[in-house]
Formats: structure tokens, sequence, C-alpha cells
């Protein structure tokens, strides 16, 4: 009976050699595909308002294009967007465009042999510039090439709940918000007071992007707008990132922000008086949250609009299983277009990263003067940094942010000193 | 119990190669060698022989193949460099410490899970094996949570046991803080608690068929005795179940420690300070989330290897006692 | 699983499947201890049901004691409709049925001949075959779940579509080796006349051999059954659009990410549970009876 296990288990074991080449599918040449012109599909995110954006668009397109028809669907629901591509990428099912890349994951996918170069398209760079400006630069790749196109960015802020603020007796046309010392008295008076259940509450479970809307905005605001990594080293092993650290762990401690994951959003619900998101959060808020917004604090005190904040920003790529380039390549174009752009703003309230929206697409911003504040901080966003094990890093940091922070097992000084050295090695390797 | 023998045919003696224990012809022979006695054999087998050499046996070379190298997932027809490198995978695997994390938890997971399911499917498995009301009834309860989707399950159990749930309301101010699956102490014994509760009618059944084949003479001989019912229970119940108690052990360990679903979903993948991850989410994080397969096949394959080496222990144990 | 060849278990007559008859005593001894626990066990095992029907027909979500009981103000048939335009609960059912039916077609089929051939027919190669099928149960899915996903989704093309969805629980091992075990405890004199008479293989087991142990391949369909109807980690992995995701997963993806959006997220949630539950446990109860033949045990425990 043994003799039989052993004998089927080492089977496998010789067959093992002739497995080892995997992957028989051939890829597309580049040289001719960049000119094809014909059908291609889409995939833009599940957000109802970015679909119906997307639907019409994709309409427009069609119309004027019978020949390179363009079907878009929603981005496959999964845990995260990153895995539903990336498994794409490795089967070869990927679409030609996603509205919905994530910056974070673009070293990823870059290696993966997924992604097709914009830089490569005559004139490819120079339209991602002139339509972003300077920004664009972040989102080059370490070889100086562009994988993704800046789409648009959702910077990151305090919304307040005035209602609650009035009943705790703070003010609403101006609350104390901007420095850390006033940000806490304020979160304690507003919980003491029942007004709320807590003062603010981010989602605390560990996924690697949730540092993204607590950790990464404040230490953008802190530090003048540095990124997580620069130059192949960890930055936030500084005093600046002690101090957002610091902050957030005494929320924690006394309990103004709650610890527990949850399905319903606290704040559109009234159990948290604030929320630290972008813009895209405000259509869940219509009818329940009569909302104000400010930047996020820092240590000296934010005022104004010119507080550095996190981007999260979603991007376009252009991805490898694609055969009609050309056509993707003018779609893309189509789809950033100004007029584009200006029905992004509208129908979404996200905002496209082009420069000079606030004067280009002035009366939508007179008719929805709350947006503006968003606009105005959208020239002052930072990114994820493009290295390489992104989606890694930042695993690692929030593990090290869950552990200290939120569950105050270690204290956030050592910490992130242990995740800045794991970090380090993480971006130093060549190989994954 | 019936048996289903059939009345013997009557049957004209048969002769040449048919006649049982004749010497069969050359042919024949050759053939036997060859083939074995009943050819038709492969052929009835061959559609699960290529079912596992395609879906099994392939995949399964192909896993130990990738945790020798250094693996990622590329695009099809993007060439990308896949150098051998022996035992690095392995080493990376047994130095992190999520993944010691990672068993431990299973350890406390198998600790809570397997006594719990033994005794409480044989007390049950005892208590149903007798004349009593509503018997059906019973068996049926106890087996509807065995064949519901695990998805679905763990939807109303997420609905009970969280913070503002029915059970902590129940508990008032003895609901420990943060609450159930959130807590770093109690998320993986909950785990426990409900994989428990949903396995446990198939387990039951098992008892339930090897609590009839316990004769009859041994309960009364214990009761002439004078035996009290635990003393039945420990000197002819429990030893009279014993090879079930093996299976159920082994299955249950065996389940434990592929758990995924339930961790995932019940506790949001690591849960709390990754108290609650599982061996095989750690396998689907690194895998699949952050595409560094090689680890995750090492991962996988210590795992194995590790299931393997508990069932042997177990069955060898219960080899020695019997 | 134990790992001896169930020589004992050879001679154990099969039984038909109504013939459920325990040696039973004439009253049973202690009813009222008996009682007070299989009552108190139901309630545990049940309680949940109850409460996800329940649940998933409150407005709002109502997690006091009081909730237990339907409130008459806080009813509605509201989750069910949000659930369904979330997920399309139709579709979603249609896709699990589509995948479950496929195994167990492949375990019918492929796994009864396969569990024919390893019990009673001698041939090289079976030694061979049935020690895969052990290593097969034995070794974790999950192990597989990468290389697999590269295998079946590059090397056989079968990325996002049914086949590629049924393609690895097609023959259902547990189901072969029961089947296998059962056929060993038929009796030789049948198969021997059967043959000396005349009859093919194929005959002998289709005539003589299946109707003997009917009640097994019931047991191993309603086993088979609750794998791939339950199923939620490889149908993730290898569908990506939404109208090919079996219930499983399109309820475990809500539950993960969009739920929050619903007026009450967890009577959603139980709403679409409820759905998903319902056809597996309806299955059950209607098949049960087939469930207590005495010697399912004896059979697996080989």
């Amino acid at each position: 009976m043994k003799s039989r296990i052993v004998v089927a288990a080492a089977v496998p074991l010789i067959l093992g050699l002739l497995a080892a080449c995997g992957g028989g599918a051939s890829g597309v040449s580049t040289s001719s595909a960049n000119d094809a012109q014909g059908p291609i599909t889409i995939w833009y995110s599940n957000n109802a308002q970015e679909v119906a954006w997307g639907e019409q668009m994709v309409a427009s397109w069609n119309k004027l294009h019978p020949s390179e028809k363009v079907s878009g669907q929603q981005i496959p629901a999964a845990a995260s967007s990153e895995e539903v591509i990336g498994a794409a990428i490795t089967a070869g099912s990927e679409p030609c465009l996603i509205y919905n890349t994530a910056p974070a994951a673009v070293p990823t996918f870059e290696q993966q042999g997924g992604l097709v170069s914009l830089s490569s398209f005559p004139g490819g760079a120079a339209y991602i510039e002139s339509r972003t400006g300077p920004g664009a630069s972040v989102y080059k790749s370490p070889d100086g090439q562009y994988y993704q196109m800046p789409w648009k960015s959702n910077p990151v802020m305090i919304f307040y709940n005035k209602k609650i603020f009035a009943k705790a007796g703070i003010s609403t046309t101006n609350p104390p918000l901007s420095t850390y010392t006033e940000f806490l008295a304020t979160a304690k008076k507003l919980v003491s007071s029942k007004a709320a259940q807590y003062a603010i509450y981010p989602d605390p479970s560990s996924d690697f992007f949730q540092s993204w809307y607590d950790f990464y905005p404040m230490y953008a605001a802190e530090t003048g707008g540095t990124e997580l990594v620069e130059n192949g080293k960890s930055t936030f092993n500084s005093t600046a990132g002690d101090a957002v650290a610091a902050f957030w762990q005494q929320l924690y401690a006394e309990n103004l922000a709650g610890k527990e994951s949850y399905t319903n959003d606290p704040f559109a619900s009234g159990a948290a008086a604030m929320a630290i998101v972008g813009p895209w959060a405000i259509d869940s808020y219509q009818g329940k949250v009569d909302w104000g917004v400010v930047p996020v604090p820092t240590t000296a005190g934010s005022h104004g609009d010119q507080v550095p904040t996190f981007s999260d920003a979603k991007n376009i790529a252009m991805y490898a299983s694609c055969k009609n380039r050309g056509t993707a390549w003018d779609f893309l174009k189509y789809s950033t277009s100004t007029a584009e752009d200006g029905k992004l703003l509208s129908m979404t309230g996200q905002m496209p990263m082009r420069q000079g929206i606030q004067q280009l697409y002035a009366p939508y911003f007179k008719a929805n003067p709350a947006y503006t504040e968003f606009a105005a901080e959208a020239a002052h966003v930072i990114e994820v940094p493009n290295v390489p094990n992104s989606i890694q890093d930042w695993q690692v940091f929030r593990d090290a942010w869950s552990k200290s922070v939120i569950f105050g097992q270690q204290s956030p000084d050592a910490a992130l000193t242990g995740a800045a050295t794991a970090i380090n090695k993480l971006v130093a390797a060549t190989t994954p | 119990m019936t048996s289903i023998t059939a009345p013997r045919p009557k049957v004209p003696p048969l002769e040449g190669e048919l006649r049982p224990g004749a010497r069969p012809s050359r042919r024949q022979w050759l053939t036997r060698a060859a083939f074995g006695r009943n050819p038709i054999g492969m052929i009835f087998g061959a559609p699960y022989a290529l079912f596992i050499a395609l879906l099994f046996a392939y995949p399964l070379s192909l896993a130990v193949w990738i945790s020798f190298h250094s693996y990622f997932f590329a695009a099809p027809g993007v060439s990308v460099p896949r150098p051998f490198v022996g035992w690095a995978n392995y080493t990376a695997v047994l130095t992190d410490p999520a993944v010691r994390q990672s068993f431990v938890n299973i350890g406390i997971f198998l600790v809570i899970n397997v006594p719990l399911t033994v005794m409480l499917s044989l007390l049950l498995a005892t208590a149903l094996n007798a004349a009593i009301p509503f018997r059906t009834f019973f068996r049926t309860s106890y087996y509807v949570p065995y064949v519901t989707a695990s998805v679905a399950t763990i939807g109303v159990f997420l609905f009970i046991l969280s913070p503002s749930g029915i059970f902590n309301h129940v508990l008032g101010p003895l609901a420990p803080v943060p609450s159930w699956l959130v807590n770093q102490n109690w998320a993986m014994p909950s785990v426990a608690i409900y994989v428990t509760w949903k396995g446990l009618g198939f387990f039951i059944l098992l008892y339930l068929a090897a609590l009839q084949n316990v004769p009859d003479e041994l309960y009364e001989a214990a009761k002439v005795d004078g035996a009290s019912w635990w003393h039945r229970l420990r000197a002819v119940t429990i030893p009279g179940v014993r090879q079930v108690t093996t299976l159920v052990s082994l299955l249950a360990i065996i389940t434990g420690a592929n758990l995924f679903t339930e961790p995932y979903l019940l506790t949001a993948g690591g849960g709390p300070d990754g108290k609650s991850a599982s061996p095989v989410w750690l396998i689907y994080e690194s895998g699949i989330e952050q595409n560094h397969p090689d680890f995750a096949s090492a991962l996988g394959v210590l795992l194995v290897i590790l299931v393997l080496l508990i069932s042997a222990g177990v069955w060898l144990l219960q080899r020695r006692q019997a | 699983m134990t790992l001896t060849a169930g020589a004992a278990e050879v001679g154990a007559p099969v039984t038909a499947a109504s013939d459920d008859v325990p040696t039973i005593e004439p009253r049973a001894p202690r009813l009222w201890w008996r009682l007070v626990l299989l009552i108190f066990g139901a309630v545990v095992f049940l309680f949940p049901f109850y409460y996800m029907i329940v649940g998933s027909l409150q407005k709002t979500a109502n997690t006091t004691l009081s909730g237990i009981v339907p409130q008459p103000g806080n009813i509605t048939l509201h989750n069910y409709g949000q659930i369904n335009a979330a997920l399309s609960l139709g579709r979603a059912i249609i896709n699990s049925g589509i995948f479950t039916g496929g195994v167990l077609l492949g375990t019918l089929v492929l796994g009864i001949l396969a569990g024919y051939a390893l019990a009673q027919l001698r041939f090289r190669g079976r030694g061979l075959l049935f020690g895969f099928m052990l290593l097969m149960l034995m070794v974790p899915f999950q192990l597989l779940i990468i290389p697999l996903y590269v295998i079946i989704v590059r090397n056989y093309g079968l990325g996002n579509s049914y086949l590629g969805m049924i393609a690895p629980f097609a023959i259902n091992s547990t189901a072969v080796f029961i089947f296998r075990q059962y056929f060993l405890q038929v009796p030789q004199e049948l198969f021997d006349a059967a043959r000396i008479d005349g009859a093919n293989e194929l005959r002998v087991l289709t005539r003589i051999a299946l109707p003997l142990v009917r009640p097994a391949v019931l047991t191993a369909m309603l086993l088979t059954f609750i794998g791939p109807w339950n199923e939620f980690l490889w149908p993730l992995l290898i569908t990506k659009q939404q109208n090919l995701e079996p219930l499983a997963v399109a309820l475990g993806n809500y539950i993960s990410t969009s739920s929050g959006v619903a007026t009450n997220p967890y009577g959603a949630i139980m709403a679409g549970s409820f759905v998903l539950a319902l056809p597996a446990v309806a299955l059950f109860v209607i098949f049960q009876r087939y469930f207590q033949t005495v010697n399912i045990g004896s059979a697996v425990k080989g």
C-alpha cells in the first residue's frame, strides 16, 4: 500500500522536468501592433457614475468609428482590482485599456510584461505631459517611459458632518481642525458630548491600500509632499512619520477612531463625525450628511488649499494582449480630451488630472462650489512611489501600522523602523 | 439486514481454458502479463487516469518545480528569467514570521476544533443511537449546516458575531472589546467554533454508523456488571469506535490545515494583526495578490508534507493501539 | 482517511436504502437526557438558519433580542431585491447549477467506471491508479491552485469558461473511493456468475453491480454535490466576468466589497445566503433517508 503511494508521488516529480516549460502561448508583436486598427475591449471601474460616463463615451466613439467598435464592461469584482488584472495578464485575457489602473500596481504589471509603453506611440509622452503638466513625471517608470496615463485624482481631505458638529457646539464654518492639537481636542469634544460615537473612522482592515487613507495623506501634508520611498530609501522613518503615527495612535487609544472593520460607511450612517476620503464618496453621502470639507491637519497648522495630500489617482494603461493598439491609442486620446474630461468631472465629481481645470470648467465649479476645494488640492497631490514590489511594500507598512498604531502592541517608532528596513530590502531586490 | 446472495445457478462443467484452475494458454498468459487479467479495466480507468495526469500530477509537479525557482507570473509570450534557486524559497518561508504565525494559528484552531469535534459528534451520535421521538428531525437538523455553503452560513455568523450583533447583546458587559472576529485573541477561536459547528453533521453520521456496529452484548455485559452509563461509554463505546475516531481526527486535521474560505470571509483575510491567517491564506496572498508564486508553492509543499506526516502519525498510532 | 485496505469490510453485506433498522432497545434508556441534549443541539444547529431568514426580512438590521422574532413593522422583501440587483441571483444560481451539474456528471459516469475498475478488475497499472487516488485525497487543493490556474488558463486555454471551472473537480476522488469500497463489498460470486454467462464487463457493471450499490451512488452524489456548490476559491480565480460567477463567489465578493452600499447590508447578505443555502438543504432533506444507510461508515472506514 505504502509503496503504491511512493510510486505515485515519484511520478509527478519525474514529470516535473517536462512541466518546466510553461506558457506556450505567444504574445503580440509590438512592431505592427502599434498601428493596427480594429475593435477593442476596455474595462472601467464598478463605480456607478464612472460606469455611466464610460458607457456614454463608448457609445459616442462607436457612432463615429463604426469599424473600430469599442466594447466596455465593468472590471470583474474581487477583493482588489490588482488581483483581477494581474490574473488576467497571466492568462492573456485582459482588455486593451483599463480605466482603473492603480499606480501602485503598475510596477508589478510592468514586470510581468503586461503593459504597453505609451511613450512608444508617436507623440505619446508629449500628449501626456501637455495634458497633465509637470506633475506627470512621477508617473514615469524607472526607464523613463510612460506605462500609464495619469487620468483622474481624488484628493483626500477631511469631511465633517455639519449637523454633528453643531450638536457638539463646534463651529461649522471654520472648524478647528488644522493642527494636531486642535484636531484632537475637537475629536474628544465630539465623542464626549455624545454627538457621535466616533470622531473619525477610517477602515482599520489590513489590506495593503488602507494606509493611503489614514497615514499617507497626513504624511504628505506634514512633509510638504514627500513620497513613502524616494531614491530607493524609505522616508517615513523620520520625525514627520513618527508624528503622524503618534497622532493616529492617540485617536485609537482614546477610542476616538474605531478598531473594528465595518460593512456600513460610518460617516454616511452618522456613527462617525468625520471621514478622511476623496470626492468620489460624495455620492454616497447625498441626502444623508450635510458635509463640509477641510484639508488634513499638520503639526504646524494647515490653512488654505496648498496643503499636499494623497492623490488616490486612478490611471489608464494599455495592456500587452491588445492587438489593435492603434485604435486603443486613438481611443485613449479621445477619452481624455478636454470635452470628455469635462464630462468626467460633471458626471463623477472626480478631478481629471489636467492642468487648469478650475478655469476650463469654471461653469461647473460655479454651480458646485463645494468641489472647488478639491480642484485646488488636485494641484498639490503626491502619488505612491513607482518602485519594485510596491504592493508588498505597502503590505509591510500596513502590517506594522496595524500592530503599533491601531492595536498598540508595539511602539510606532519601533514598528516604522522595522518596516523601513524591510521595505528598503524589497525595493532593492532586483528579482521579486 | 438482508444480504443479497443470488441462489447458485446450475452451471454445466466448464471446459478447457475457462475451467477455474485451468492453465491459461500461451496467448492468454502473455496478454495477462502485459495487461493484467481484465485489460478492459484500463479502458474503464483511463478517463480517471487522464484526469489525474492532466489536472493533478502535472500541476503538482509544476508546483514543486516553481518552488525551486525564482518565479513570477508573466504575460504570455514574455520571456523572463526563472533561475533555479535551490532552497532559497523554502528558507524564506521558514524564516517568515507571518508564516510561523499562521502555523501557530492553525495549531490553535486544531487544538480547539479536533477534540471538540470528536467529543461532540460522539456524544450526539450516542444520543441519537436509540429509539427516540423525532429521530429523523434531529438527524436532519444536524446535517443541515454541513450541506450548506460556507459562504451562506458565514453571512449569518458575521451578523451574529458583529460588534453590535445579537451575541454581544446577550452577553452585555461580558462581550470582549474589540469584538470577537476583530479581537486578536478571539479571532481564531471564533473561526474554530464556527468550523466545528459547520462540520459536525458529517462526523455524527460517521459515528452513528460505527455505533450501530458495536455489538449489544457488550453493553448488556457491562450493564450486568453494574457499570454506570459513563463507565459503559468509556469501556464499550469509545474503544468500539476507535477506528472511526481516527478517521474523524484525520479528516478534521486535514480540513483544518487547509482552511481558507472561513478565515478569508469571517476575518477578512489575515485577521487582526495576522492572528487568524491560515497558511493557505498566505499562499493565496503571496501567490495571487503579490505575484510571488515561488514563495507560495514552497509554502504549499511544506504544508502538504506536514499534513502527510500528521496523517501518517495518527494512522500509525491507531495501528499500534489496535 | 485510514489507509488499510478494507479487508474486514469485504464480507459486510450491502443493504437496501430503506433498510435502516439498527438494533434498538424497546425503550431508550435515559430518554430525558437524550432529548434535552438533542433539543439543545438542534437549536444550536438550526438557530443560525432561522436567524438567517428573519434577518433577510428585516428592513433595518435589528440585532437586539427582539430581532429574533420578526417584527411586524420591520418586514420587507427589499433585501432580496437589493441583492438581486447587485448580483443577479438567477444568473448566479444557473452558473452554480452548471458547475455542479458538470461535476456530478463527470463523477457519475467516469468515477463509477474508475471505482469499478479499481475494485473488481485486475489490470496493469491498477495499483498505481489507486495510489494516485489516495495521494489526491491527501494533497490539498490549495497547493495546486497556482499551477493549476496557469495550466488551465494558459496551456489548455480554458480561462473564464464553464469547462475551466469544472475541470479540476470533474471527477471527485472521494466518490471514486466510496464507489470502490462499495463495489468491493459485492459478493464475488455474482460477478463470476455473470461473466460465465458471457456478459461483458460493461454489462456486469450496469446490470449487476450498479443496482446493488445504489445507496452508495446516491450518497456519493450528495457528497459530490456539496463540493462544487459551495466552492469559493477556484471559481473566484477562474471567472473574470460577473455573469459567469457561481452564487458562492458572487455572494462572497459582495460580502467582502460592496455590501456597504445597501440599505441594510446584513439583510442583503442574508437574503443572498438564504438563496444559496436553500437548494442544498432542500435536496438534502428530500434525499436524507439515503444518508441513513448504516454501511456508509463501515465502507468509508476502510
